[in-house]
């Protein structure tokens, strides 16, 4: 305002002779002038102050028209995201540190075919280093991303988890994983160790499917279909079948019992196993999820040699050869709590799982004629567990597992043979003192079946976990 | 299972019908707010994150997969707040589309500068994003800038509708930015307040107002009781007020009150999931509102 009354003194200065010597007429008509160039040079300021005053916004941004692709992150351009997973327990147990010999010698079809090449239940008592997972991930090229999952062992043997490669670009939502991988079979069986809410494998999938869950070489061909509100999720595995507890090929009878060819037939050619699941979840709002899921696995070639000679000189070596079908359901309910730090959440998850092994006899070290006779096993498993976070980052979870509700052979031209269930309780409290570090306190008490005495083994883990590098993904 | 296979394709089929315009997901209900001011009346918007939740901490539910799965285009935060779920969600649903890098993978974050952006990688400082704070939402004038970018990354998707894009971005921006002055000059003279998390502090910086202290020790890390005795004593005799969410415990900030004679606020992060450009000024007015309050 000060600005203007002096822009109009000088005008009116610029005037002041002219003025005195005018007519009335002039006198108008200077006005009139006047009055308009004052107006004109007005508006100009206005105007100019108006530019003046939109500049001081704080404009933050250029104002110009673009638009920035792509995330910010802290990712390190081409190189892949690394993250590492320390864990370590301290165990202890009521029998003298067999506790974890007596999960694998459990009463079942699979008990005598250990066919993992190591073991994350190779605990003693006291503090153990389990295995150090080393993930790396990154995106390949438009069309592939790539992640690479290696397990060090405490004796700084690796092992490669999984390698697999996934598909970016397929269109109507289909996805192709090739490469070694966890299947997508099941709940829990994709989870890796350190994304368990227990320190151990649940029973069930430990007999029926090896501690590791199934896991497999080959590809996965995965489709989410239009299907309005309902997510779905359905998808196939074609696997090479090798090594798992109820697909194996390529064993041999022992050289000093059938020297040369003979017994067992040749591998097959690949893919000797089959896998189907679909997963179906509603939307149910914010607050819950629930997701329901079944599954099949067939195996079109499985061995099985019998070789109980280091427990038992005097026992005949044998081998079965055949299929093995496989099914599962799974449920998995959610509730988010509005608290902070998972407060208030709770997470339900049941799975069942049924195997059978449908196999002949193809070698019999003493009796010949017992070759071409059937010999079905059939043994089921389930779980069910409840996680429920009862304070800012504490967890309390309970679990009940068991195995082998059904649980024996049929025999051809012999007399069947049935097993015991043996089951578990286990009580675990977590402490997540951030993402990335945790504690864990699991107690746990079983019955557990061996060569049909039960035994009562009651297991203590204190474990610790952190991970660094990446932040992991929060997966349902 | 004829008939199975007939539902299943009905529901294909009214899927694909209702996708007549840009089918938008935004991740928080700000990004939501914002897609629907941009995108006008008749985008189809769906939020993903209650805004009674916090937005770090959600797992990546089939019912998002489900929703990214036919989207358009994504709207998020960004800067790795939706680190732990966001990624995973887009790629369970198995679309293309949303990939970062591509037309459909729009990030608040990456339009605009951040507050601090290029502090140490160190875990030992928590739950950090090195890539600067991701809460832009409470800022205005960022929110209107990248309203306008938002604009043109729609206008790229569907250029017919490229004029009501920035018109609808214009609207806001100028609602926003003639706000600003009002707001600044209600929260002149208020001693600034301690936040429970690094969420606020745009706001603080928009209205010249200094952050007094965090309620959590390092980002990520509830409270413990040695960090609220260090505060108690950075802070006595000194006027503020404390800021936290209905999410955060509440012990804290109401311990850290009781010992300094302040009072707490109880202040939403974000608007309704339905929220309009009005509600997204409310919740401003209502930071503002508190951070007046406090000049006793």
């Amino acid at each position: 305002m000060f600005e203007r009354n002096l822009l109009a003194a000088a005008l009116a200065c610029a005037f002041p002779l002219s003025a005195f010597a005018a007519s009335d007429a002039e006198v108008a008509a200077l006005r009139a002038e006047f009055d308009q160039k004052l107006k004109t040079l007005q508006a100009d300021y206005e105007m100019r102050m108006k530019q003046m005053e939109s500049r001081m916004v704080p404009a933050a941004e250029p104002t110009s028209r673009t638009d920035k692709l792509g995330a910010v992150g802290s990712g390190s351009s081409f190189n892949p995201q690394i993250s590492v997973i320390f864990d370590g327990v301290y165990y202890n147990d009521n029998k003298k540190g067999g506790g974890i010999e007596a999960m694998e010698h459990i009463d079942g079809i699979n008990h005598s075919h250990d066919h993992e090449g190591h073991g994350h239940g190779e605990l003693e008592r006291g503090f153990n280093l389990r295995e150090t997972e080393i993930i790396f991930s990154a995106t390949v090229s438009p069309y592939f991303d790539a992640t690479l999952n290696l397990a060090v062992d405490s004796g700084g043997g690796v092992e490669i988890e999984e390698a697999y490669f996934d598909t970016r670009a397929l269109p109507a939502g289909l996805k192709l994983r090739g490469g070694r991988f966890l299947s997508g079979v099941g709940y829990l069986n994709s989870q890796h160790p350190h994304t368990w809410d227990f320190v151990d494998q649940n029973l069930a999938y430990r007999t029926l499917l090896g501690d590791h869950g199934l896991k497999d070489t080959g590809v996965q061909l995965g489709w989410t279909p239009k299907t309005g509100s309902l997510y779905t999720l359905l998808g196939v595995e074609l696997l090479q079948g090798n090594e798992q507890v109820f697909a194996s090929a390529g064993e041999v009878i022992p050289d000093d019992v059938l020297p040369g060819e003979g017994g067992l037939k040749p591998k097959y050619a690949g893919p000797r196993l089959i896998t189907a699941f679909a997963k179906f979840s509603p939307d149910l709002g914010d607050d819950h999820a629930l997701q329901l899921g079944a599954w099949a696995a067939r195996g079109r070639q499985h061995q099985e040699v019998h070789d109980h000679r280091d427990e038992n000189p005097a026992a005949k070596v044998n081998g079965l050869e055949g299929d093995a079908t496989l099914w599962g359901l799974e449920a998995v309910y959610k509730f988010d709590a509005p608290g902070a730090y998972g407060e208030g959440d709770l997470t339900l998850a049941a799975e069942y799982l049924w195997q059978r092994k449908d196999l002949a006899v193809a070698f019999h070290q003493d009796n010949p004629a017992a070759i071409g006779l059937g010999r079905k096993f059939t043994q089921d498993g389930a779980y069910l567990h409840a996680v429920y976070g009862f304070a800012p980052n504490w967890q309390a979870g309970l679990r009940y597992d068991i195995t082998g509700m059904t649980n024996k052979v049929e025999r051809q031209g012999a007399a069947d043979v049935g097993y015991e269930a043996s089951d578990r309780w286990t009580l675990a409290v977590t402490r997540r003192l951030t993402e990335f570090s945790l504690l864990r306190l699991q107690a746990s008490s079983a019955n557990l079946y061996e060569d049909g005495d039960k035994n009562r083994v009651n297991q203590f883990f204190l474990q610790y976990q952190h991970s660094l590098g990446a932040h992991g993904a929060h997966k349902f | 299972m004829r008939i199975l296979i007939a539902v299943v394709f009905s529901l294909a089929a009214q899927a694909a019908w209702a996708a007549s315009a840009l089918n938008v997901v935004a991740t928080t209900a700000s990004m939501g707010m914002l897609a629907r001011e941009v995108g006008g009346a008749a985008m189809q918007v769906t939020v993903l994150a209650a805004p009674d939740r916090d937005p770090h901490m959600l797992q990546a539910k089939p019912s998002m997969m489900r929703a990214l799965r036919d989207a358009d285009l994504v709207v998020a935060v960004g800067a790795e707040l939706e680190m732990g779920w966001l990624p995973a969600a887009i790629n369970g649903a198995a679309n293309p589309r949303l990939l970062p890098g591509r037309d459909g993978y729009f990030e608040a974050a990456a339009q605009v500068s951040l507050l601090d952006s290029g502090q140490a990688a160190d875990r030992a400082h928590g739950d950090v994003h090195p890539t600067g704070n991701p809460h832009v939402n409470l800022d205005p004038v960022r929110m209107a800038a990248i309203a306008r970018a938002l604009a043109e990354r729609m206008a790229k998707l569907e250029p017919a509708q490229a004029a009501t894009f920035r018109a609808g971005a214009q609207r806001f921006a100028a609602a926003a930015e003639q706000r600003v002055p009002g707001w600044q000059a209600q929260a002149a003279g208020s001693p600034g307040g301690v936040l429970f998390h690094k969420d606020g502090n745009y706001l603080f910086a928009l209205l010249g107002l200094p952050i007094l202290g965090y309620v959590e020790p390092v980002p990520g890390v509830p409270p413990s009781a040695s960090h609220l005795n260090n505060l108690t004593a950075k802070l006595k005799g000194q006027r503020g007020v404390i800021l936290h969410h209905a999410y955060q415990p509440a012990q804290g900030p109401q311990l850290l009150a009781s010992r300094l004679g302040w009072k707490t606020a109880v202040v939403p992060l974000e608007p309704a999931k339905d929220a309009d450009a009005a509600a997204y000024f409310q919740l401003i007015d209502t930071w503002v509102a508190a951070l007046v309050a406090a000049k006793g």
